[in-house]
């Protein structure tokens, strides 16, 4: 409960920082609806020639397409501008200041920098998972509108733990702004089902960048093809890289020396 | 000339030695270049599948092809100075580059040819797998690997100077992010990355043989992969001799007005 009130004064600030430069603003949520829309054209495009891919109904690759926009927009509402930061406080040795606080310094570094315009591409993505829904009609029914809302957790919460612990290796190497990069390159793929992908991408996908399962699944979860297997085995690996990552987290905080060493 | 024939060389050993410090830098442009064709090369692999192997004149092979094509031609002409450009305005950069004697262009030139020689050896290997995964089916003769070698140098001239335009906008918007990003997306769709523009619908396609986008990266990708017959690689050809001339003028043009309201602004 503190937490989201953090957050929320967070944002706040942020967005006051933010509402400084309007037309700016205003420029950044143009560009997300435009990269939206060209990516929904994509799809289209792609649909007007067949009626189904890999077993993708147009529907059901709306939904998946709105997962992305949701994935993509919180990575960039919470997480990228704050894990930035982070490492240039490690760089600097400002780091200390953020330990310090009175609070969870996990989360301080995941969240300090909410970048509010970002939002727009969540409620976008929103939207188009609205209307894929009513694409597919009574094929949704409560038990995927649960199964749906776990594996979409699950899924942002693989993301944030690869973020995690990409960015925590900056305690030793510092420099780690290229590995970033990898995953920036890999996030592109996460727009198509990662069925769709060859075997060496797909496995990819699925393990070392995981934002194809992360966007995949819980689109399954809507279309009714993820079984109960599916369902424990997305939760159970959740549990296991979120409990990962948090222990990565603390071994790099534990050697990190601070800036007057 | 001999004059500047001695500059470049200067120019190239200088540069070659300063882009040889990034190699990892070169490797992650790589994962860019490859990520994006292979995305959609799946998505239409997957399309074809679906409608029994073709779409359109398309097999799964041909899109192979296609997108293989399509990288390595992106990679060739790639193009990024407006996003440096805008920096260096801003910052007043710009002022001792202009001091000296060379124009900043050939400084550009360079770089950008010398990233394009440390980036291909590591780019190729990668194509060769991509194009044995998909079973790439190249139907190229022998006059198209001759028309090819033409396209692709309009297309690099014509991607490097268009992009030159846009990056002397920033003499007038400091906020050239937007206007590169608007030029990224109108690029995806209309210089062949989501589709070959023979797949677009009608009007779309239509707009995109209008645009110069497609001149900077589908037209030589589809000379090379085998796909265009004599009659329509001399269209293309053609347009991209128009449109290079065109952005040539609009770049001079945007180039001396800027310079004065750059000097205007006393940075």
């Amino acid at each position: 409960m503190r937490y989201l009130r953090l957050l929320a004064v967070f944002a706040r600030t942020e967005l006051q920082l933010a509402a400084e430069y309007r037309a700016n603003l205003v420029l950044d949520l143009c560009e997300e609806v435009i990269i939206v829309i060209s990516s929904l054209g994509a799809v289209l495009i792609l649909f007007t020639h067949t009626g189904v891919i890999n077993g993708w109904t147009l529907a059901q690759m709306i939904v998946l397409l709105g997962v992305y926009y949701i994935i993509q927009g919180a990575n960039s509402v919470l997480f990228e501008t704050s894990f930035e930061r982070f490492m240039e406080h490690v760089r600097l040795g400002t780091l200390d200041f953020i330990v310090i606080k009175p609070a969870n310094s996990q989360f301080l570094v995941s969240a300090r920098h909410v970048q509010v315009a970002q939002v727009g591409q969540i409620v976008l993505g929103v939207a188009m998972i609205g209307v894929g829904i009513a694409q597919i009609g009574e094929g949704v029914g409560v038990v995927q509108g649960l199964a749906f809302g776990v594996t979409l957790a699950c899924g942002l919460g693989l993301v944030y733990c690869l973020l995690l612990v990409l960015s925590t290796l900056a305690f030793w190497f510092v420099r780690v702004e290229n590995l970033l990069a990898i995953f920036w390159s890999f996030i592109d793929a996460g727009r198509f089902p990662v069925d769709v992908y060859p075997g060496w991408l797909r496995v990819t996908l699925s393990t070392v960048v995981p934002i194809g399962i992360a966007v995949t699944v819980p689109a399954q979860a809507i279309a009714g093809r993820l079984d109960a297997v599916g369902l424990v085995t997305m939760v159970a690996g959740t549990g296991l890289v979120w409990w990962f990552a948090g222990w990565f987290w603390k071994q790099g905080l534990r050697s990190y020396t601070g800036a007057s060493a | 000339m001999s004059r500047l024939l001695r500059i470049y060389r200067a120019l190239f050993v200088a540069e070659f030695q300063a882009a040889t410090q990034y190699r990892v830098q070169s490797i992650l442009w790589l994962l860019f270049a490859v990520i994006r064709p292979v995305v959609f090369l799946a998505a239409w692999s997957a399309a074809a599948n679906a409608q029994g192997g073709a779409i359109g004149d398309f097999t799964i092979g041909d899109f192979a092809a296609y997108y293989v094509c399509l990288s390595l031609v992106t990679q060739l002409t790639m193009s990024w100075d407006a996003y440096d450009f805008e920096l260096e305005v801003r910052q007043g950069k710009l002022s001792p580059k202009l001091l000296r004697p060379l124009h900043p262009l050939h400084y550009a030139v360079v770089s950008n040819l010398v990233f394009k020689v440390v980036t291909l050896p590591a780019l190729l290997p990668a194509l060769v797998l991509i194009a044995w995964t998909f079973q790439a089916h190249f139907q190229t003769q022998l006059w198209q690997l001759a028309v090819f070698v033409p396209s692709i140098l309009l297309a690099v001239a014509l991607r490097f100077v268009f992009g030159w335009v846009l990056a002397a906008l920033a003499f007038w918007t400091t906020r050239l992010h937007a206007i590169m990003h608007l030029y990224d997306r109108v690029s995806f769709i209309f210089a062949g990355q989501i589709a070959p523009l023979s797949l677009l619908p009608g009007p779309l396609a239509v707009l995109g043989y209008a645009l110069p986008f497609a001149y900077m990266q589908w037209a030589p990708s589809e000379i090379l992969r085998g796909g265009a017959t004599f009659d329509q690689a001399m269209l293309i050809l053609l347009a991209q001799v128009v449109w290079l001339g065109l952005s040539w003028l609009a770049f001079v043009g945007v180039w001396r007005m800027g310079l004065r309201e750059f000097s205007a602004v006393g940075a």
